[in-house]
């Protein structure tokens, strides 16, 4: 287990050293907490049904859970959805960016074979690895989507646009998918790593991680799909499935054999 | 005698092809081990395999006593390992890589720190312990790799070409420093393509290409190429005496060169004090009279282009 801490505090050491990799981890959630405010206070303070246009208002009403709600408040509720989904996103974009330097960046500054070398095993290296990628991507979702909940609560014009945006269903999402979201993204990344030696290549190979979310994002937006309590639950459980399915496919390849033998 | 490896029939296999074909070696403790081949020759993968990072095809080995493919912890802990890049991380200091692997092969900070300290002074890096390694040259980081490699103590250390990128300085410095490990009964595994070095430093060489070619003492394998000869340095032609050289019993051949003849002969202390009177006899104003030294260099070249 103290291995464990000894490469977690090497891995934050490193990043406390690399400013524009901080910046580029911090400027993500600011600007995701940041734009679904600025949208939402915007239309809160804008006059009533003055900027709606009409594939807006098809969308409203093509969504049930609108039903009763004034225009403002209705597109307040559609846009805070919609940014909802998008917070998700960064459980999965920060581990990415984080990743791939960690694991790639070894590759690069040719320092795996004296980490392999020294008597630590593959699971201490792996899970110092994953937690010092996870806790950061994690830390930083929550705390953005805290200053998220807290600006759609300061700007719903009606109490019904709270309790829709900030839903049972998303917030079960929020607190139980980060961390397996974030585990993905790494072991993704591992894989990713076999196969690149450029950080910023296998990041853009992580993009398609992108895709469910998207998928989410847009169900939402057309009313497809509304997140329930039950709905979120089965999807922990698919997400949960997929990331140990993605950690095993991570172990396999990060065995000291493989790495110095296969990965390219 | 202990030993510090063994192997036997050790063998690594890439699909088809064959890095290392059945090495079957006995180093023993306290001893510095050339290893020498050319490039491709399967020396890392041999290293690899010795220092549990990779897994053997075929064949067992044990190092320092610790069974390869049972005990690979303990190797690990046990051996020390320069690699081929230095590969240290370049956006840490000198200092916090060391604390950094000190502390994984499980020594305590305050140990760690201890050694770090004692190293870096012995290699002239201490006052440059706090800056980041991005900013060190070749020299520094490969000197900076080696400190890493000793920081535990370990009985064991694998140095894959320690001197190059360092000044001749530092290049002696290091080379005085594997002789002190050496004084201290450590074993080293030493790969290099430097083979006055090898030649200076070396008690056991093996000559390897795939498979062991040869394996023996720096002068043995030199005798075994003996072509044995004398210099000997004339004022004037040397083509003048050529043919009176050549007409001697015990010479085999005689080579000309500006000023020298390379007289090739039998049992050399023997015969040289009847070349040299035979020479002076005729005439010859002679400058210097030596042997010619078969160099670890020439030895090398004709076992790996026989194999």
């Amino acid at each position: 287990m103290e291995k464990i801490g000894v490469v977690i505090s090497k891995e934050w050491l490193e990043l406390k050293e690399q400013r524009m990799l901080l910046v580029s981890i911090l400027i993500l959630p600011v600007m995701l907490s940041i734009i679904p405010l600025v949208s939402l206070f915007g239309i809160g303070l804008s006059p009533a049904s003055s900027g709606t246009d009409d594939f807006t208002r098809e969308l409203l009403k093509a969504n049930p859970a609108f039903a009763g709600l004034s225009e403002q408040a209705a597109t307040q509720a559609l846009l805070g959805q919609s940014f909802s989904s998008l917070m998700l996103l960064l459980p999965m974009l920060l581990p990415s960016i984080l990743a791939a330097y960690s694991i790639v960046g070894e590759k690069t500054g040719r320092t795996l074979e004296p980490l392999l070398a020294a008597p630590i095993t593959i699971w201490e290296l792996l899970l110092g690895k994953i937690f010092a990628t996870l806790i950061p991507s994690v830390v930083l979702s929550w705390l953005a989507s805290v200053i998220f909940m807290i600006g759609v609560s300061s700007s719903a014009v009606d109490p019904r646009v709270i309790s829709l945006v900030i839903s049972p269903g998303w917030l079960l999402l929020l607190i139980f998918c980060a961390p397996l979201l974030s585990l993905i993204a790494i072991a993704a990344m591992v894989m990713i790593s076999s196969r690149t030696s450029d950080p910023r290549t296998a990041q853009q190979y992580s993009s398609i991680l992108v895709v469910p979310f998207l998928a989410l994002f847009f169900s939402q937006m057309f009313g497809i799909l509304v997140l329930s309590p039950s709905i979120a639950l089965v999807a922990i459980l698919l997400i949960a499935a997929f990331a140990g399915l993605m950690l095993w496919g991570a172990v396999v390849l990060f065995q000291r054999d493989t790495i110095l033998t296969r990965w390219n | 005698m202990t030993l510090a490896i063994e192997t036997e029939n050790l063998s690594r296999n890439f699909g088809t092809f064959t890095a290392v074909d059945r090495l079957t070696l006995a180093i023993p403790s306290g001893k510095v081990f050339g290893f020498l081949g050319p490039n491709g020759a399967g020396k890392t993968t041999t290293v690899r395999m010795l220092t549990a990072l990779i897994k053997p095809s075929a064949g067992t080995a044990r190092v320092l006593g610790y069974t390869l493919g049972q005990d690979d912890q303990q190797i690990r802990r046990s051996v020390g390992m320069l690699t081929e890049t230095p590969g240290m991380y370049e956006k840490l200091s000198a200092f916090q890589n060391l604390i950094f692997f000190g502390r994984l092969y499980d020594l305590s900070r305050a140990e760690t720190e201890r050694q770090a300290e004692r190293y870096l002074r012995m290699l002239g890096l201490w006052e440059r312990r706090d800056d980041k390694v991005g900013h060190f040259s070749k020299g520094m980081r490969q000197k900076l790799a080696i400190v890493r490699a000793l920081l535990h103590e370990p009985k064991l250390v694998f140095l894959d070409e320690p001197t190059v990128g360092l000044d001749p300085e530092a290049a002696r410095t290091v080379r005085d420093w594997i002789k002190e490990l050496r004084s201290e009964g450590r074993t080293i595994f030493l790969t290099t393509h430097n083979l006055p070095e090898a030649d200076e430093l070396c008690d056991l060489l093996a000559i390897f290409r795939g498979r062991l070619l040869h394996l023996d003492t720096p002068t043995n394998l030199r005798a075994q190429l003996a072509n044995q000869a004398t210099l000997v340095r004339v004022v004037g032609e040397p083509q003048a005496w050529q043919a009176t050289v050549q007409a001697l019993p015990f010479v085999r051949d005689v080579a000309v060169t500006s000023d020298t003849l390379a007289v090739s002969l039998d049992d050399p202390e023997r015969n040289n004090p009847t070349l040299i009177a035979t020479l002076v006899a005729a005439g010859a104003q002679l400058r210097y009279v030596e042997p010619r030294i078969t160099t670890l260099e020439e030895v090398y070249l004709k076992l790996i282009g026989e194999a």
